[in-house]
Formats: structure tokens, sequence, C-alpha cells
């Protein structure tokens, strides 16, 4: 048999003949990149300029609010601490810079392993090119870029604001923004591919396990970052930012300013180029800062040739390695979430009760969605649980103005994060029943059952965590009973009617031939209902509000005679009659016309 | 061509692929037939690189596909069963990204380009993209993308799911030229019909078992009892 094997005298050559070099592998993936990213773009453009429009007038307002934010904080650190050259203002802005950067460096770790992953082990167009003769770097290569982009975007939308307004406060020379842009790219580049190489030895040293060590080493991360911060906030208000605060809290991150960090090299290199120029004629600090931006480079270039490297030796094994590991069996069974829901739902039909089994099912057993809730309502969580510095000074109006104004400010993030969930988990339930429609719409049950199966599944769902959170928020900044209410009832409006929302224009604007929930969400119907939700919400939340704060601050200071507290009484009442009014509005008419398209529907 | 030696497949303790042992001779169409789970897809993978045997070797015309999957891979091309096209690509582009991948020359892929498209009937939506075909328009795209470096082996995972009539008849015909050529197909396939109409070869699996390779005929001698069709006699088969 080996005879007939030609193995041992096999010429490469001859098959390998014409094949495409290592560079024209390299041209050909930039020309498909090219392409694809040319239709991509040509069709927002012309089909989704809503959306479009949206997302670049949303990011740069975030742009323009983050600069204005860091020039602010910078004005203040100069004015406190000094211009560059002055004791301190090194120190201080080294500080910030290394603990900003050190936290997007870990960032990017995280973000681009993950990404790298999904494109290298579990997408389908990795296995179609797997049959085609591309080389396991190229292949490598081709996935790291992606990772490259997708994951250090962020960071560009967040580093760059904090660099120009550095920049322009300190009135840095040409030069810093000259080396900005390289110093970005390399400094991104470097974390990045220590993530690609974490993300290929951990899935072909440990398959079985590389799920577990992610989520334990990012446990570990936030862990660290959690008590960091916890012990510097953890202090009465009279102590904070005072002389003994800051050395401790500059002694407790030394850790971040470690001089084999890329992020150190960042800061530093950010540092040179601002800073004025000495008197001593060798004090070049376009230098100093050069030879930064060179290290950066320089470590950049080797992590891009040990991607490869490493790339070429293990990924074909890790991949097969990977996909031939015995599948675990999914069993589905009904657990007690089902049975306690079934029990709770007793009040509606048993069909009702079904539908809405049915659709909690299908969101418990797939984690894309609910870990996305449970990012970001833990995240919220965390932030609600660490807001009781309030509570100190409570006899100050001030802090009692603020009081009352975060709480609200809460309210309204939590209804905002509960519109983004409606808009991209229950407005596409309808258009995703499309290729199943004849399931649902051959069962002895009329459609509008269906749709208040929907409805009730969606403002239940978001009912619990959004009053949860508010809740522990309110009691968190120690807010008074009456505001209590107010915000209960608040929640119980968003819920219905962001839910009525997302149903009824889900029916109204079905995408019946898309089946994925994120690109139904992105189409014109999913972003109309973002912004309608994202309006709603902030309306609702903003004219109750307004007289709450001012009633309860004529109460706090007994202004009662003076502001006329009857007439602020009458407010508030206006305030929640026409919220509830809204709420009618805004649930039952996408409601009433949704059910009117989903009766008239036809498959 | 092919050539499978002692080849077993495990995933975890599970086994897919049982020491199999099955050659495909050169301008020999098989057709690899077995219930689901038997194996064949599996096989298949193993050929065109997607995969791994746990042991034995699998070789395309004499040349190790696990030492050497670049270079064999220009020997074959793969129709998977389920197609990947890139949305956001027409056909055109799809095309020529396949015949770049394959080392042809500017002039070879627009000439391939044409030949395929008019072969698989897809000129006149050449240029719109991918994402607007239809699963029969995708299938045939992918079959043209197959094609485009006119492989010595042609590997087919069950290729007449969701065509219309016309296209089966267009596949059928394409892959008894495609082997009247000289040149080498195997095809997994749940048709039986299909198999019973073009294939020179069947080998039937089970469990990661081969059960029987050989022409219809041998099949029909060896199923003591079994008369009639293809069918009949696969049923036989698995039954016995």
């Amino acid at each position: 048999m080996s005879t007939e094997i030609r193995q041992t005298v096999i010429d490469d050559a001859i098959l390998s003949d014409k094949l495409p070099s290592h560079e024209r592998e390299g041209q050909i993936f930039w020309k498909l990149r090219w392409r694809g990213a040319n239709a991509q773009l040509h069709q927002i453009f012309t089909q989704a300029r809503l959306r479009t429009g949206l997302v670049i007038g949303l990011s740069l307002l975030f742009w323009v609010g983050l600069f204005f934010l860091f020039y602010k904080g910078f004005e203040l650190v100069v004015a406190r601490v000094g211009p560059p050259g002055a004791n301190y203002h090194a120190d201080t802005v080294h500080f910030v810079f290394t603990l900003f950067f050190v936290s997007l460096q870990v960032m990017l770790v995280f973000s681009a392993g993950i990404i790298f992953y999904g494109g290298l082990y579990a997408s389908r167009e990795t296995n179609f090119l797997l049959t085609l003769p591309v080389r396991d770097s190229r292949l490598v290569y081709y996935r790291f870029q992606e990772a490259l982009f997708y994951s250090s975007w962020g960071f560009f939308l967040l580093a760059s604001p904090m660099m120009f307004a550095y920049g322009m406060v300190v009135s840095a020379p040409w030069y810093y923004y000259a080396y900005m842009p390289g110093l970005m790219v390399a400094f991104a580049y470097i974390p990045c591919s220590l993530g690609a190489i974490v993300c290929l030895l951990l899935v072909s040293r440990m398959p079985h396990f590389r799920r577990f060590v992610v989520g334990g080493l990012a446990l570990v991360v936030i862990s660290i970052a959690y008590f960091s911060i916890w012990k510097t906030l953890d202090m009465a208000d009279a102590d904070l930012l005072g002389a003994a605060w800051f050395k401790e809290t500059f002694r407790r991150f030394e850790f971040t300013r470690e001089e084999w960090l890329p992020s150190t090299w960042l800061s530093n290199g950010l540092l040179q180029a601002a800073r004025p120029r000495g008197q001593d004629p060798a004090d070049l600090p376009w230098l100093e800062s050069g030879k930064y931006l060179l290290v950066l480079v320089s470590n950049a270039l080797l992590l891009h040739i040990a991607v490869a490297w490493v790339g070429e030796r293990i990924y074909r094994e890790s991949y097969f390695g990977l996909y031939t590991r015995q599948a675990r069996e999914s069993l589905a069974r009904m657990a007690w979430f089902d049975r306690l829901a079934f029990k709770l739902l007793s009040v509606f039909s048993k069909e009702t009760r079904l539908l809405i089994i049915k659709d909690l099912r299908l969101f418990r057993r797939d984690p894309v969605q609910w870990s996305q809730f449970l990012i970001f309502f833990g995240l919220l969580l965390l932030y609600f649980l660490n807001i009781d510095r309030f509570r100190q000074q409570r006899t100050n109006i001030n802090v009692l103005a603020w009081v009352n104004i975060v709480s609200f400010l809460n309210l309204a993030v939590v209804g905002l994060i509960v519109s983004t969930f409606t808009t991209r988990f229950i407005y596409p339930l309808i258009s995703l029943e499309g290729r199943r429609f004849w399931i649902l719409g051959r069962l002895p049950v009329k459609r509008d059952t269906i749709l208040w199966g929907k409805f009730l599944f969606a403002a239940g769902g978001a009912w619990v965590p959004c009053t949860g959170l508010v809740l522990v928020s309110d009691l968190m900044l120690n807010v008074t009973t009456m505001v209590i209410f107010v915000h209960q009832a608040i929640c119980i409006m968003l819920c219905l009617g962001l839910s009525g929302m997302a149903v009824g224009l889900g029916a109204i604007l079905p995408d019946f031939n898309e089946q994925s929930p994120s690109k139904i969400a992105a189409g014109f119907g999913g972003t109309l209902n973002l912004v309608l939700s994202a309006l709603y919400v902030m309306i609702v939340v903003f004219i109750n509000a307004l007289p709450c704060h001012y009633f309860l601050m004529t109460y706090a200071h007994d202004m009662n005679s003076r502001l006329h507290s009857g007439n602020l009484k009458f407010w508030l009442g206006v305030a929640v009659f026409g919220s509830c009014l809204l709420t009618i509005l805004v649930t039952s008419i996408p409601l009433y016309k949704g059910f009117k398209a989903f009766r008239r529907l036809e498959m | 061509m092919i050539r499978f030696e002692h080849v077993t497949r495990s995933y975890g303790s599970r086994v897919a692929v049982d020491q199999l042992d099955l050659s495909v001779a050169k301008g020999e169409l098989l057709a690899l037939l077995g219930h689901n789970g038997a194996g064949k897809t599996t096989s298949l993978k193993m050929i065109v690189g997607l995969l791994r045997p746990s042991s034995g070797r699998v070789s395309v015309n004499g040349y190790l596909v696990t030492d050497h999957p670049r270079e064999t891979s220009k020997l074959i091309g793969y129709v998977p069963d389920q197609p990947y096209l890139y949305e956001k690509l027409s056909g055109r582009e799809f095309l020529e990204f396949v015949g770049e991948m394959y080392g042809l020359t500017s002039a070879e892929v627009r000439e391939g380009v044409g030949r395929e498209a008019e072969r698989f009937q897809l000129v006149e939506f050449l240029d719109q993209l991918t994402e607007s075909y239809s699963h029969g328009m995708r299938q045939r795209t992918v079959f043209a993308a197959a094609m485009m470096h006119q492989p010595e082996v042609l590997i087919v995972d069950e290729p007449m799911v969701g065509l219309d009539p016309h296209s089966i008849r267009m596949v059928k015909d394409l892959l008894r030229e495609y082997v009247s050529q000289g040149k080498t197909v195997l095809m997994s396939t749940h048709t039986l019909s299909v198999a019973e109409e073009i294939a020179d070869q069947v080998a039937v699996m089970k469990s990661g078992e081969l059960l029987f390779h050989g022409p219809i005929e041998q099949l029909r001698s060896s199923v003591p009892g079994a008369i009639g069709s293809l069918e009949s006699l696969y049923l036989a088969l698995m039954e016995g």
C-alpha cells in the first residue's frame, strides 16, 4: 500500500505550481474585503440612511461629549496642579493616562481574543476557506485583521478625544498630533496580538476548558478592578480627594505604571511629545517621544510575526482538535423555571401561557440573548450598589438635589437599556416566526392570542429586572417613599409602552426574509422602534422628574408658602396623568395596528 | 484516485468512521449512501481537509491530504451540503475570488467565470449580490466555484437538496459528463434514484462502517431475496 503512496517522493512544486504566493494571497484577501466593504457601504448609505445617520450622529455626539469631558478635566489639572513642566503635572497626567490605557489594554486582549476565536473557529466562512488552498498563516492573518479592527475601534473612539483634549489644553506641538495615530495603532496592535496568540494556545492546549479559562480570567480582572475602585472610594467624604487620598491612590495603582507595559510606553510617548522643550539643547521631546513610538512599533511588528508563526504551527491542529471533541448532549427538560413561570401565569388562558413559555424557553436556551441581558443589567446593578455616597450629608440641599436628579437619571438609563432590549429581542420576534408560521398559523389559537402572548412575555420579562434595578438604586440613594412609588409606577408604564411598541411595530413591519434577529433589529423598523422608544422613555422620565424634583426641594427647604406647593402637586398630577395617557397611546396604537396587520398576514 | 486506508475518525468516545477502506478510481463516480449519522459527511470532510483521521490515511492521487492540505486541495473541487457564499459579493466576484485563490491567471479567471456561468445558467444574475439568490441559485454558484479550476476530483455532499427538477437534471448531466472526461466524483446522497441513475459504484455506510462497496449489480446479487430498485436493495441491506 505504501508503495502506492508517493508521499516520500512528493514534489510539492508540481502541485503548488501556480498557487498564489504569500503576498498574492494577501492581495486577494484585501480585494475580497474591499469588494465586500464597498457593497456594504453602498447598501447602508442607500437603503439604511436612518440607521446610518443615527449611528454616525450618535458616535459624533459621544466623541464630542467625551472630548468636552476630558478637556474640562485636563483644564482642571492644569489649573490645580500646574502646566506641563510644573511639579506633579507629569505625575498626575501619567497616572491618568496609564490607568486609562492599562484598562483598555486588558479589554483589548479579551475582545480581540474572543472576536478572533469567533472568526477562526466558529465561522462558516473559515470552514469554506479551509477547503481552498489558503496558507494557514494567511488565514490566521485574515481573521486577526478582522479581530484587530472590530476590537480596537472602541479604543480609538475612547482614546482619541482624550488625546486631542490633552494636546489642546497643554498647547502641544505639531509632532504630538503627528505621532498620535502611530502610537495608537502600534499600541492597539500589541494587546490584540496577545489576545490572538492566547486564543490559539488555549484552543490548542485546552479545547474543553477554553470558556472556563476565559471566564475565570475575566472574573479575576473584574475582581481586581472592582476592589481597587472600592478601596479608592471607600472613605469619608471629608478625606476624599485630599493629599493623603491622592498619595494612597497613586500607590495603589502603581502596577499600572510598570515600565514593561505597552500602556506605559504609550503614556510616556504622549507626555514626552506634549511637554515643552527644556533649556538644555540636547533635550529633544520629539526624539524622546519618537523612541517610545519605535518601541511600540517594533513590539507590534514582532507580535505580528509571532501571530503568524504560532498560527502556522498550531492553527489547523487546534481546529481539528476542537471539532473532533465529544459533543455534549443537550437534554431539554421542563426546568423549574418553566414550571414556576407556568404557575405564575395561571391568570392567563392556557394557550397564552404555552406561547409565553415557548418564548421564554427560546430565550433561556440562547446564551447570546441572556448573556447580553446579564452583562448590561449586571453592570447597572454593580453601579447602583455603589452609589451610596450621596447618603452622606443628607442635610445639604445640593446633595439632596443631586440625589433626586441621579435617581431619575438612573431610571432613565434603565428605561433606555430596556428599550434597546425590546428593540433587539422583542421587535424581531414576529419576523422570526416567518418560516415557522405554519406551526402557529395552523394551531387552533386566535392570531390575537399569539400577539398577546408576545406582549405579555415582553412586558413581564422587562418589568422584573427594570423594577428590581430601580428599587436597588432608590434604596441605595435613600430616596423618599413617594419617589419610590413614582419610580415603580413609571417602570410599569415604560415596560408596557416599550413592549407594546416593539410587538406592534414588529407585526406592522415584519421582515420574513431575514433570519438573523440582529439584522432585523438593525433594519428600518427596528431603528424606528429604537428611536421612538428612546423618545418615549425620555419624555416620560422628564415630565415626571421635573415636578417631582421641585416638589421635593420645596419640602426639603420648607419653601411651601413661597413656591405654592399646591401648584406643584397639580403639576405632579398632570405629569403622572400625562405619562399614563402617553403610555396608553404608545401601547395601544402600535398594538392595534399590529393586531390588524397580523390578522391579515398571509404566508 | 481517492483512497481511504483503515481510516477511523472519533468524536470523543463516539466513533463516526470505523476502519474505512475505500477507493474511488480515476474516471469513476461513486455514490456514498447511508442513514443520517452513518459517517458520510465525516468521510468527505477528511478528503477536503476539514477533518483529520484519528488513525489511517486519506490520499488523493497518491498524495496524503493531512501532509499536504494546500497542495491536494488544488486537485479537489468541493460542494458542501450547506453552501457558503459571501453575501456582499456578486456571483462574479465570488467566482473570481475562488479562481484567484487557485492561482488562475486573470485570463483564466475570466474564461472560467464565463464557462461556468454559462454551464450553470448563472449569466443573468451573475452581477447581483449573492444575498438575493435563491437556494437553487446558491447551490449552482457553489458548483460553479468548485469547477473554476477544473479539478481532477469533485467531492459533492448532498447535491440535489433544494434543487428544482431542471437543476437536478443539469447537475446529473454535469457529473456524468465530468466523469466521462476521466475525472473522479465522490458524491454523498440520500436520493437513491439519482445514485442508481448516475453512479458507477455505490458504497453503503452504517454507523461508521462500510457495509458494501461495488457496482449496483453486485449489490443486487449480494443481498439475497432483494429485487428491484436501489431503494429496495438499500433498505434490505440496512435491515439485514
